[in-house]
């Protein structure tokens, strides 16, 4: 794996229209964006497609990459987490078996890492989730890893959806408070 | 600092849990609402460490050929397009030249997406698309070649513009449920500026078919309540405004705006007034299709209106009109 200064670096020769560091890019990080959009999506022939299109949207837009805003990882994950939420939202009524078998894929948020492998933000973003309710760090987990909408939220873990609205927006506003700009 | 409805927003839409039309709108104000872009950019990064969590998996090999072969003809083609068109390099400090080429990011038939400015676009920079590698160039000259600043800003207004008409199009779809204004608040607008005898028809089963001729937009933030009430006489060529729970800040004034697909960038219809009612004629020759599809928006303006001509402050409602005319009162028989 790469370090986050290659991947800029990369990112910069990206924005010059390099094919050879693009491959390379591609190389460092295309496991984990396919795991993050298994992870939200379920079917490998969609998490595909959305990895096809994020990286061609990487192509375009590197050079409106900032490193001064986020990571090179962090800036490819949020393409391709936002392209594939909104596939899944907007299919709208996936049918029951397409969504039993996305949840199932999402159902548990990741093993827990070693805390040597934890970036400083994540540990950062860790001690603030750890100030919430237990069942509210496990929402705002779940909804991360899974990509599901409040509804489905409610209905997997059966809680009223307006208490999981209200639990996620008290939720998020504390960890902008705890986390700070 | 935006409100906490926005930010809850801004940090939903990245977390994922919105709905889709909420996410609809949140794109929409991604487009123009540059405080609501920074919170979106902060939760990314808040939040976006997450996935150092999830595990890696590998995808299968054939993917990397299908994401090159995508990206490689591409970049040659604009090497040789620009190195032919232009025949000196400018030396302006514009984005990357294959901003020009991105297509769009919607799918959508680009016949729809007669956009004036596209045009103007496809005029400047010729029409470039893989196919044209023949008189490939080496990859590795692009660079070499600058567009001007002027190019690149109206490419990159016009994908803006294109990803907001799309994106107020669906919002609009979840809007016009609420602009069955003829059931719901009869007198919002009042009788004096309700058009004499316009041609209401009442059906046997007491609803009311309206004329065609007017047009309703309720522009709003929040789906309960409506901030304002845009009338189209396109018949008469005027614009009412009712202005029903907005208030301007001092100093500032509400503007408002036609968005179409058809108009590339969005068009003035000018400052709303500080009464209750605005109603004036309507500017500009739009025909009544376009009156008929396009989106309406309010942005918060200096005092006066836009020094530019384009909408510089945020947006706050959004629209899309339907062809309706509030009911006051049990309509009167239809006009002869």
């Amino acid at each position: 794996m790469l370090t986050q200064a290659e991947l800029v670096v990369l990112l910069a020769a990206i924005a010059n229209g390099d094919v050879a560091a693009f491959e390379q890019l591609y190389g460092a990080t295309r496991a984990k964006l396919y795991g993050v959009l298994l992870r939200t999506l379920g079917k490998p022939e969609l998490a595909e497609e959305v990895m096809q299109e994020t990286y061609l949207k990487v192509w375009k837009m590197a050079d409106k990459f900032d490193s001064t805003l986020a990571s090179p990882i962090t800036w490819m994950v949020a393409i391709a987490r936002n392209r594939a939420i909104d596939i899944v939202r907007k299919k709208g009524e996936v049918s029951i078996e397409d969504e039993s078998e996305a949840m199932e894929v999402a159902a548990d948020t990741p093993a827990p890492l070693a805390r040597r492998e934890m970036t400083e933000e994540l540990k950062r973003l860790l001690s603030c989730l750890g100030k919430l309710d237990p069942e509210k760090q496990r929402i705002v987990l779940l909804a991360y890893y899974s990509g599901w909408s409040r509804d489905q939220l409610a209905k997997k873990l059966d809680i009223p959806v307006n208490t999981i609205k209200t639990w996620l927006r008290r939720s998020l506003l504390e960890i902008r408070g705890c986390m700070g700009a | 600092m935006l409100d906490e409805d926005q930010e809850t927003l801004a940090a939903e839409y990245v977390l994922g849990t919105l709905t889709a039309e909420e996410r609809e709108h949140a794109e929409a104000l991604l487009t123009f609402d540059s405080g609501f872009e920074a919170a979106v950019r902060q939760w990314e990064r808040r939040l976006g460490e997450l996935n150092v969590m999830v595990e890696a998996v590998e995808p299968p090999s054939k993917l990397w050929d299908r994401i090159k072969h995508e990206v490689s003809p591409a970049a040659t083609a604009a090497a040789a397009e620009a190195s032919h068109d232009l025949g000196e390099p400018l030396a302006a400090e514009a984005g990357s030249p294959r901003d020009l080429y991105e297509p769009p990011t919607v799918d959508v038939p680009t016949s729809d997406l007669s956009l004036s400015a596209e045009a103007a676009l496809a005029a400047e920079t010729a029409d470039v698309s893989p196919a044209d590698t023949s008189a490939a160039l080496p990859a590795a000259e692009p660079r070499t070649i600058e567009r001007s600043a002027d190019v690149i800003y109206l490419a990159n207004r016009v994908r803006r513009w294109r990803r907001l008409t799309l994106g107020v199009a669906a919002i609009a779809a979840l809007l016009a449920i609420y602009v069955a204004v003829g059931q719901t608040a009869p007198d919002l607008i009042p009788a004096r500026m309700r058009p004499a005898g316009s041609g209401m028809v009442a059906r046997s089963d007491g609803s009311v078919r309206m004329q065609q001729d007017r047009l309703v937009a309720v522009l709003q933030q929040q789906p309960t309540a409506p901030a304002f009430l845009v009338t189209l006489d396109t018949q008469n060529r005027t614009l009412i405004v009712r202005r029903v729970s907005a208030t301007p800040e001092t100093g500032k004034s509400y503007e408002l705006w036609l968005i179409s697909s058809r108009l590339g960038v969005p068009r003035s219809l000018g400052v709303v007034g500080g009464e209750e009612f605005t109603q004036r004629p309507l500017p500009g020759n739009y025909d009544v299709d376009t009156l008929r599809t396009a989106s309406y928006a309010v942005s918060l303006e200096p005092s006066g209106g836009s020094p530019s001509g384009a909408p510089t402050g945020p947006v706050l409602f959004t629209g899309k009109a339907v062809e309706s005319l509030p009911a006051a009162q049990p309509p009167k028989p239809a006009k002869t």
